[in-house]
């Protein structure tokens, strides 16, 4: 005999956060890095900027740490979120492992 | 208990070739569900009895569980606690449960993602109790009893369906724990010399549930001592070590869970649990150098990276991090479990 169960998943969150259009508004911006602490992350993360700068006529700016105190697992300082956004276009980072 | 317990068309339904139970456990093997253990089929009329007590919709939105984002609705939840094992009278427990993992202190996302084995503990207070069974004696961590088991189970299932907290692609936690599977402990407060954890820390309530999301317990024992400071110095020394997460993470919270015997030999010589945790501050500490060898970064409080590398450091910033409560049955053993560090244990009321 047939049986049927509810599925255990459920529906996801309502809210539906549409992408950032890129390279086609990107060429001549600026990228950055934003690492989480983990070990290797800055240079990951940098080889990658460096990388996709040169294939999207883009510049490398800069790499930062989430702030004094911050790690992989907490929020990033506010500071560093605001000094991104003035310097640069694009951000290129890590979550958590 | 609302109208629309049991409408099919806001849930989505799978359809089962018969009702052998290994049908389920190949159903849900196949869609990466499940915790590797049997299930209980969540038939229609199993959710709606697991539903039966709750006044809300049960489309109602709980909380959005990370990282996946999924809603924790009444029904999905319920859905999870059949699954589990769970008896409806349970589910306030779940819910409760549910709820406290949506606030912010606890910091889900990272629970559910690190590479460290944290579990969240579910620790039952009150009447609630008594009145649905939970074990706070003999063997509280252990196998045997329905309700420690099936509420832990429940959480963890929402974990992994709702969270998509899967190990891989949902949780990147390197060895997992045994306490993945479930972790759900009772205050013992028949022999408890104090008041109720909650009441200490200003939650009021006939029943409650703290969740605070650690590592497996870490036994100590100490079957000779008559005075408590001998007994803590065991705990302090099961606290000491640079395993931890919080030996780097000074913002990590401990719990520490003593057995009744133990907390007798304190309360006797007119201890109360907040002298539990002074004298644990004070006792559980490492020279700041010692850290300095073992750690290439530090997340500590300012005032800790002020000390000199002879200066001793507590295990946590502040003596609020050590909670301290009752569990357990006859024996002298007790255990400490430490947080993963990022994260702050919630009390809610059931």
């Amino acid at each position: 005999m047939n049986m049927k169960i509810h599925s255990p998943e459920g529906d996801l969150m309502d809210e539906v956060v549409e992408l950032s259009s890129t390279t086609p508004l990107f060429s001549g911006g600026k990228i950055g890095v934003l690492e989480n602490g983990k070990p290797n992350a800055d240079l990951l993360l940098t080889k990658i900027a460096e990388g996709l700068a040169g294939r999207i006529d883009a510049k490398f700016s800069i790499t930062t740490g989430k702030g004094e105190r911050a790690n992989a697992a907490t929020a990033c300082n506010p500071q560093v979120v605001g000094m991104l956004a003035e310097e640069v276009q694009l951000v290129l980072t890590g979550s958590a492992d | 208990m609302g109208e629309n317990v049991g409408m099919e068309s806001q849930s989505q339904f799978l359809e089962l070739s018969d009702e052998d139970p290994d049908t389920i456990y190949e159903v849900f093997e196949k869609h990466g569900w499940g915790d590797g253990l049997p299930l209980v089929a969540p038939t229609d009329k199993r959710v709606t009895e697991m539903l039966s007590g709750i006044e809300a919709s049960p489309e109602e939105v709980l909380t959005v569980l990370p990282p996946r984002g999924g809603s924790a609705t009444y029904r999905s939840v319920a859905v999870n606690a059949v699954l589990a094992g769970c008896k409806p009278e349970y589910f306030p427990v779940v819910v409760a449960a549910v709820k406290a993992l949506g606030d912010q202190r606890i910091n889900l996302r990272g629970v559910n993602t690190t590479t460290h084995p944290v579990a969240p503990l579910l620790i039952v207070h009150g009447r609630a109790v008594d009145e649905f069974g939970f074990n706070s004696g003999l063997g509280v961590f252990g196998p045997g009893n329905r309700a420690n088991a099936t509420v832990g189970r429940a959480i963890r299932l929402i974990l992994l369906h709702i969270a998509g907290a899967v190990p891989g692609p949902g949780d990147a936690s390197t060895q997992g724990q045994p306490s993945k599977y479930t972790y759900c402990i009772a205050e013992n407060q028949k022999e408890n010399p104090w008041d109720s954890y909650p009441v200490t820390i200003g939650v009021n309530s006939e029943s409650a549930l703290t969740v605070h999301c650690g590592e497996n317990p870490h036994n100590f024992h100490d079957m000779e001592s008559e005075n408590i400071e001998r007994i803590l110095d065991k705990a302090a020394s099961a606290m000491t070590t640079f395993g931890v997460n919080n030996a780097c993470i000074s913002g990590g919270e401990w719990f520490v869970i003593l057995c009744p015997e133990h907390a007798a030999t304190a309360f006797d010589q007119g201890w109360g649990r907040e002298d539990v945790s002074e004298y644990l501050f004070e006792k559980a500490r490492m020279p700041a150098g010692r850290f300095r060898e073992q750690f290439n970064l530090l997340a500590w409080a300012d005032w800790m990276h002020s000390l000199s590398d002879d200066e001793l450091v507590p295990m946590t910033q502040q003596v609020e991090n050590i909670k301290v409560l009752v569990s357990g049955g006859a024996g002298k053993h007790s255990c400490v479990v430490p947080s993963w560090g990022m994260t702050r244990s919630v009390t809610v009321p059931i």
